[in-house]
């Protein structure tokens, strides 16, 4: 599902130039629950942003579910992101002037993907599976933590992507509920979704399929 | 409810609702310029029509036929009749004084109506009172009732220069839109019923003049072709000892009026151009603050159409919220000033309305310029990556990767707490230049029409020293000049006297005053443009002022002017041009040129000028009675006597609409700039929370941050200050050269007034210090984890 042959991203600092990613060989297959970890600045989220085209890579090639992603214009990127990729933040990046339920059909409404019509309801059936569906029509400020995360998860699959990225998405949480949103990560793995999951929660981790851990830029 | 606005709009919509005070910002500051451009643009439309329907509906006569002896109606009826004349009127014009008491008087103009119901040419209708004028009343001018200093009702002392005196009884005033207003002029405008005694008594041909006024068929505006029908009127008719043709359908006050709508029209662009900055820096503080958010519509899977729709259509929302106010606001304060404006010129306004089409060009112009000035940054927004979008240092370069970022950093004398203010200062470039930017524009248009004003207050000042006499009084006829002087030996407040040599003259078709100062003169000191002023042994030789270049621009020094008196023609060879604040066409020449020209005997004075030993207002008005006084008892007859104070306060008055206009502009600028620099300031401190939160965690207290802040607003202030002067010089350049041009036909000198700077400097300061304080001191009192947390 996800390809990376020889990646290396290169930022150009005052200091000089950083390798931030060097010659990354990755290959993820569909389903997979995959955690990142390593330390602090050690690239794990460089790597997330170049699989989520939130980033490009300097050199190497990068293929999301048979496509590759390096030649497609903002435009296009924007568009495959919406429909290919679920992202979930260390701090939700809710939208805070849209009520939960909102929040959750805007990935539909800018994609454009099911009829204007079904979408309420399609994102009340997300936030069901979250457990949030009596959570609705409030504003995310009036939601815990946790609440908030588990309304970003259900946003994160309101085009049903088949890739879903998180990065330190309990690194905000309490570990009683980081141990639900991995459950919950758990789950949609268990039905065919590809997570990629930066943590340093080892704890909380433990359900996940496999573990590659970044050193320096390199997978190690 | 959900189905029918799309998630992404309802964001816009409650973005705007949910965050009231900066909507309002936003809003007041957009509301801001979309009123000060309306109200510019109303006020100018308005008068720009207004003006010159007031005076073509008093039918303004083509040309005036200034006759030998009264015509008769036979004869007015005959030049109605010549096919090349569209209608006449005859109307005799009385020159007099009008005495206001105290031992005043002041000039005074009596037109004498023959039929107040059939007035055809130079109409005037009835203001108040009585209507028409009975025998023994008169009717004032309305604009000049205030120089009568009399009421309705009043008798008042007429005199007119044959020193016949008589009573009139002020039935009522007129409203003569043709007309200089009278409060101007310091002169008095009547109007009399035509009758038998009044043209009997009134002999002197220097003092009535029997006229024919004609309007003409074809082009009422082709100068040419006016004096061709009126020579060809006056050949037919006879005994025409001449022919005076207005400026085709200019009022005689049009130079005024251009220059003031000049003004109206120049603030109108530097308004509008204020505003389009002052938007321009309100969706920068905007979408600064919505980067994050952007960052997060990208990744679920926004396109940068899209997003751009979404800011788009925001800038949209507001700007029509702005418009909603500013444009009511506008029309309504710029009707008021157009009627102010209109009162000044002595002209009524019918119809306030601006055109539809000026409505419709506001709004649309509301709307489009905010969309277009925003369609940049709303393109950078949208454009931006993700990841650019989600850190922290967006849209510019990290501090320390510029060499000025660098100098700035070696600055280690200040207390930390400033030199962090400095630095942030300068790190927020795009939100620094187009701060700086607004204030300046503001800043530039305040100082340029305070500069312009003081321009003309130097002006007139340079003018009144130039003129070293204190009162000039002019004879019903000429009188040897000894006994002029010998007159005004027995006055005790007379120090000098001198009599001039002058004669009425024209150049081409114009009329122009021919002057010669005594040779030893030491009372003309005009400032000289080219070449020198007259010497005792100067001959064949003139001074022009810039007037007389006006009327033939093909005049240069060492050229000859042809100078026609009494029509003879004689040439005198042009030795030095002289800027005179009088629009007046004079030809200054040694007072031999002259007596040759004319062909009078020398020795003959029809005016002396006089320096008195008190040289301020009340001495020269108290030396004037004295002089008169004397004159009059040595038998010679005084037709009028004029402090210079005086016709300095007329030529002041005469600059009162220049200077309306002037300050009008000034604060409007200051309003529109003041709302844009506060509504800017609080918005730079919005988006600062989060550092100002991060303050407050390592142990600055609200007082120290609110300091540091105000300190921020200082540094633009100034910044934007020192852009203001700059900008400012070659606006007020433009508007001395402008304004000059039209109203004394020449550049004004340029001049910048350390006051206007003074004051910007002291304004901008305050405002910016009110502007930065309260919104620091609130974010100050945030709690820290509010502020940090603050989005």
């Amino acid at each position: 599902m996800i390809h990376l042959q020889s990646l290396s991203k290169t930022y150009d600092t005052p200091a000089g130039a950083f390798p931030a990613l060097r010659n990354i060989d990755l290959e993820i297959a569909a389903g997979e629950f995959v955690a990142i970890v390593g330390k602090s600045g050690s690239g794990k989220s460089t790597l997330l942003n170049m699989v989520g085209g939130i980033d490009r890579p300097s050199s190497g090639t990068l293929s999301v579910g048979g496509r590759s992603i390096q030649g497609l214009t903002h435009s296009e990127l924007a568009s495959w992101r919406g429909r290919t990729v679920g992202f979930v933040f260390q701090f939700f990046q809710l939208l805070p002037t849209l009520t939960v339920a909102e929040n959750v059909m805007l990935p539909m409404d800018f994609c454009g993907v099911r009829p204007r019509s079904e979408r309420r309801k399609h994102a009340m059936s997300l936030l069901d599976r979250v457990a949030l569906a009596d959570q609705a029509d409030k504003l995310p400020s009036a939601l815990s933590g946790g609440q908030q995360q588990r309304v970003a998860i259900a946003r994160a699959l309101a085009n049903d992507p088949p890739v879903i990225l998180a990065d330190e998405p309990t690194g905000n949480l309490d570990s009683e509920t980081s141990i639900a949103i991995f459950r919950l990560f758990g789950e949609l793995s268990g039905e065919g979704k590809t997570l990629l999951v930066v943590t340093h929660d080892r704890e909380a981790a433990v359900s996940v399929s496999r573990t590659v851990t970044i050193v320096d830029g390199c997978v190690v | 409810m959900c189905g029918v606005i799309a998630p992404r709009w309802r964001k816009v919509l409650r973005d705007i609702a949910d965050t009231p005070l900066r909507t309002a910002l936003a809003v007041t500051a957009m509301a801001a310029g979309a009123f000060g451009v309306t109200m510019i643009l109303t006020s100018y439309s308005v008068l720009k029509r207004e003006l010159k329907t007031t005076y073509s509906d008093t039918r303004p006569a083509s040309a005036v036929l200034v006759l030998e002896s009264p015509a008769n109606d036979v004869l007015v009826d005959s030049v109605r009749r010549m096919p090349e004349v569209r209608d006449a009127e005859s109307r005799p014009v009385i020159g007099g004084r009008l005495f206001i008491g105290n031992g005043q008087w002041v000039p005074l103009i009596l037109f004498v109506v023959r039929d107040f119901g059939d007035i055809r040419l130079d109409r005037f209708t009835p203001d108040a009172g009585a209507w028409p004028p009975g025998d023994g009343e008169v009717l004032i001018e309305r604009s000049s009732l205030s120089v009568a200093r009399a009421a309705i009702g009043d008798r008042v002392i007429v005199r007119t220069s044959d020193h016949v005196e008589r009573p009139l009884r002020i039935a009522g005033t007129v409203h003569a839109a043709g007309l200089a207003p009278g409060w101007m002029e310091h002169a008095v405008a009547g109007f009399v019923k035509s009758n038998p005694q009044m043209a009997q008594r009134n002999t002197d041909k220097g003092n009535l003049a029997d006229q024919i006024r004609i309007l003409v068929t074809g082009d009422t505006l082709d100068e040419k072709h006016i004096r061709d029908i009126a020579n060809r009127v006056a050949r037919s008719i006879g005994h025409v000892t001449r022919i005076e043709v207005p400026t085709p359908g200019r009022h005689p006050h049009a130079a005024q009026m251009d220059t003031f709508l000049y003004l109206l029209g120049a603030f109108g662009v530097l308004t509008f151009a204020l505003s389009a900055v002052l938007v321009a820096t309100m969706i920068h503080a905007l979408l600064t603050e919505q980067l994050r958010q952007v960052g997060v519509m990208k990744t679920l899977g926004a396109s940068t159409t899209q997003i751009a729709s979404l800011y788009l259509g925001q800038v949209a929302i507001l700007a029509a919220a702005a418009i909603a106010i500013g444009v009511p606001l506008g029309i309504a304060a710029g009707q008021a000033y157009a009627r102010f404006a209109a009162s000044m010129l002595n002209a009524t306004i019918t119809n306030a309305m601006p055109a539809l089409w000026i409505v419709a060009a506001e709004v649309a112009a509301g709307i489009a310029i905010p969309l277009l000035v925003a369609l940049g940054p709303v393109a950078h927004a949208a454009r931006i990556s993700i990841h650019e979008a989600f850190s922290n240092d967006v849209g510019g370069k990290r501090f320390g990767t510029r060499g000025f970022d660098r100098w700035l950093a070696r600055i280690q004398w200040m207390p930390r707490p400033l030199m962090l203010s400095l630095r942030t200062t300068f790190h927020r470039r795009g939100r620094l230049v187009l701060t700086v930017a607004t204030l300046a524009a503001g800043g530039a248009a305040f100082i340029a029409a305070m500069n312009v004003s003081a321009t003309w207050t130097r002006t007139l000042d340079a003018d009144g020293r130039a003129r070293r006499f204190d009162i000039q009084a002019v004879f019903a006829r000429p009188y040897p000049a000894a006994q002029v002087m010998q007159a005004l030996a027995s006055v005790p407040d007379v120090v000098h006297a001198e009599c001039w040599t002058e004669a009425g003259a024209t150049l081409g078709d114009a009329n122009v005053s021919f002057v010669g100062p005594d040779v030893n003169s030491k009372l003309l000191a005009l400032p000289l443009i080219a070449g020198r002023w007259l010497r005792p042994d100067d001959d064949a030789v003139a001074v022009i002022n810039q007037s007389v270049l006006s009327l033939d621009p093909t005049l240069h020094l060492g050229g000859d002017i042809p100078i026609n008196v009494n029509a003879h023609v004689g040439r005198l060879r042009i030795i030095g041009i002289v800027k005179e604040l009088a629009p007046r066409a004079t030809v200054y020449a040694p007072p031999r040129a002259i007596l040759r020209a004319t062909g009078k005997p020398p020795g003959l004075a029809r005016s002396v000028r006089i320096v008195t030993r008190q040289r301020d207002a009340s001495g020269q008005v108290a030396a004037s009675k004295a002089i008169e006084q004397a004159l009059e008892n040595a038998g010679i007859s005084v037709a009028g006597i004029q402090a210079l104070s005086d016709s300095r306060k007329s030529f002041s008055d005469h600059l009162v609409i220049i200077k309306s206009a002037l300050i009008f502009a000034a604060l409007l600028v200051v309003l529109v700039g003041g709302l844009g620099l506060t509504s800017t300031l609080t918005l730079n401190v919005f988006e600062r929370t989060r550092e100002i939160g991060i303050l407050s965690a390592i142990g600055a207290t609200p007082g120290t941050i609110a300091r540091d802040v105000v300190f921020e607003g200082m540094v633009m202030a100034v910044l934007s200050w020192c852009a203001a002067l700059l900008v400012s010089i070659p606006i007020t350049f433009a508007l001395d050269a402008a304004t000059g041009q039209m109203f004394i036909r020449s550049a004004l000198d340029f001049y910048m007034s350390p006051i206007a700077a003074a004051v910007w400097l002291l304004l901008v300061l305050i405002l910016a210090a009110l502007s930065s304080f309260y919104p620091a001191r609130r974010s100050a009192r945030l709690a820290v984890r509010e502020a940090i947390a603050y989005e």
